[in-house]
């Protein structure tokens, strides 16, 4: 079978790990080691100590998911319906710098967000602001930035699939009934690619949620979010249970949020011909 | 349409356009600026960050490493990837797509989350870190893009070519060899060099998982970590011209479009 080497793999090395780390949760430290138990004191801990971290990270995940989306769309719709080879250009530009970069994207922010940076620079020189803004950089502005910067290609793709899915005949049809572009964008295009809307804001609210990188290199001492907790349980404090629990809260919490968001898109973009 | 719109739409494409690669200009613009701090006005031009780089024995033992983990795990993801693509593709449609839809989870989740799992499991089987543990670390979140690719391929396949060959007796390997992979060439090197590109990329789970070694992106992680030291720019632009000209090369044989 085909299939044998690649979910052997995933088994062994996805799998089986991500259900040893559920498995953790519920363990404790003694003497610095890992000890088996059947505890939920590390969810209470993470309850009590950590909500507020939790809740904080799910906001800024949540806004960094709707700009991404918001915005993955408008450049989608441009490429789909909008301009021939500018729109190939973008999608390019797109996709070629989709795999790679991941730290130097990070770091080019944090150089590009200080009192000196470029962005500063631009907004002076275009005569916006007369001072550098100081808060550009190591601010939770600065982390959603970063993040839509570097969640914008892979939101992209599934959208753009789904505009591609959307045959001509409802369009042209609607545009004969004399019905604008707003109008078919909202009944029947958004309709259309719920699906990759959501696959979209899927991907850019997890990795975000779960990210500690962008906090610790932009977002300064007052943008803690729950990925830089999680590493310090592991790392600086070495509590994996703790750790552990962490991290699955925040995958659950993540989990509910997607669950709603889908109804949300459900309810919102129910296809309206025949009406 | 009318202009006005038009314009509107050429003016959120620049924008869009200058957001996307701006950041990734500048590290590159500024690699070969006299300016330390990376600022503005950036000084003449000059190679003496990538003459820093090239003198420290810790780039060459990072890029050695970065090469031996990058060329294992885009070979393994392009045996492991293909062969689960090509059975996928004979797979009922339902079917296939959820197999797909769990062999990606390792891409849709946070990375730390499966750093920190992957490290806790080695660590608790007594396995020591190194290149060892980082290229099956790798192979899990990089083999998805090989299915992924070559499944797209796979659905616009002739298989009546298969078929006939099959009925002039020929065997699967054969077939596979002399009919699939001359059309899906470039398809599969395409897909391997995306899945190099993740690789060389990659700096969490690599992280967390190689102990004491260092690849390319660990590297600039260490750079960053310690006070102002301008060769990060350099080592950025080299790591950004081989991941994104990697990424040029593949959608260019694949002709692959999302």
């Amino acid at each position: 079978m085909g299939l044998t080497p690649a979910f052997a793999v995933f088994g062994v090395f996805f799998a089986l790990p991500m259900a040893y780390l559920l498995v953790v949760t519920f363990w404790r430290i003694r003497r610095y080691r890992l000890t088996p138990d059947f505890t939920f004191a590390n969810y209470q801990n993470v309850y009590g100590d950590y909500l507020h971290a939790l809740v904080f990270t799910i906001v800024i995940a949540f806004v960094i998911a709707c700009i991404t989306t918001l915005l993955a769309f408008a450049i989608a719709y441009l490429i789909r319906f909008r301009s021939g080879l500018f729109g190939q250009v973008i999608l390019l530009s797109a996709l070629a710098t989709l795999f790679g970069g991941y730290l130097v994207k990070i770091y080019a922010w944090k150089a590009m967000l200080g009192a000196q940076g470029s962005v500063n620079l631009l907004l002076i020189t275009l005569g916006l602001i007369d001072q550098p803004i100081e808060w550009l950089l190591y601010s939770p502005t600065a982390v959603i930035l970063t993040l839509v910067h570097f969640m914008l290609p892979f939101a992209l793709l599934p959208i753009l699939a789904g505009l591609r899915g959307i045959s001509e005949a409802p369009l042209e049809a609607a545009r004969d009934l004399g019905a604008g572009p707003w109008r078919i964008t909202k009944d029947i295009v958004l309709p259309q690619c719920r699906t990759s809307l959501f696959a979209a804001f899927t991907l850019s609210f997890l990795i975000p949620a779960g990210d500690y990188v962008t906090p610790r290199l932009v977002g300064g001492t007052e943008t803690f979010m729950v990925g830089n907790f999680i590493e310090n349980l592991f790392i600086g404090r070495m509590n994996a249970p703790m750790g552990a629990a962490l991290a699955f809260s925040t995958l659950l919490a993540c989990a509910l949020v997607l669950l709603f968001v889908n109804w949300l898109l459900k309810r919102v973009f129910t296809p309206k011909w025949g009406h | 349409m009318p202009g006005r719109g038009n314009l509107l739409w050429t003016g959120f494409g620049v924008l869009a356009l200058v957001f996307l690669l701006s950041p990734l200009a500048l590290v590159v613009f500024f690699s070969f600026a006299e300016n330390q701090n990376a600022t503005f006005p950036a000084g003449g031009a000059t190679l003496h960050w990538y003459g820093v780089l090239f003198d420290d024995p810790d780039f060459w033992k990072a890029l050695g490493n970065s090469a031996i983990v990058t060329l294992t795990v885009g070979l393994v993801s392009m045996v492991v990837g293909t062969a689960a693509a090509m059975t996928l593709a004979r797979t009922r449609p339902a079917l296939a797509n959820a197999l797909i839809g769990v062999i990606t989870l390792p891409i849709m989740l946070p990375p730390l989350v499966l750093a920190l799992a992957l490290a806790t499991g080695y660590s608790s089987l007594g396995l020591p870190l190194g290149l060892g543990t980082v290229i099956p670390s790798h192979v899990v979140f990089t083999q998805p893009f090989v299915i992924l690719v070559v499944h797209a391929q796979m659905a616009s396949f002739n298989m009546a070519v298969v078929d006939s060959a099959r009925d002039l007796g020929a065997g699967p390997w054969t077939i596979f060899r002399t009919v699939i992979l001359p059309i899906i060439r470039p398809t599969l090197i395409g897909a391997t060099l995306m899945a190099m590109a993740v690789s060389l990329d990659d700096f969490i789970i690599t992280y967390f998982t190689i102990g004491g070694g260092m690849t390319l992106p660990t590297m600039i992680w260490g750079m960053l970590r310690k006070a102002l030291d301008p060769s990060i720019n350099a080592l950025g632009a080299l790591v950004l011209v081989a991941t994104v000209g990697t990424s040029l090369i593949a959608l260019r044989l694949t002709r692959y479009r999302g």
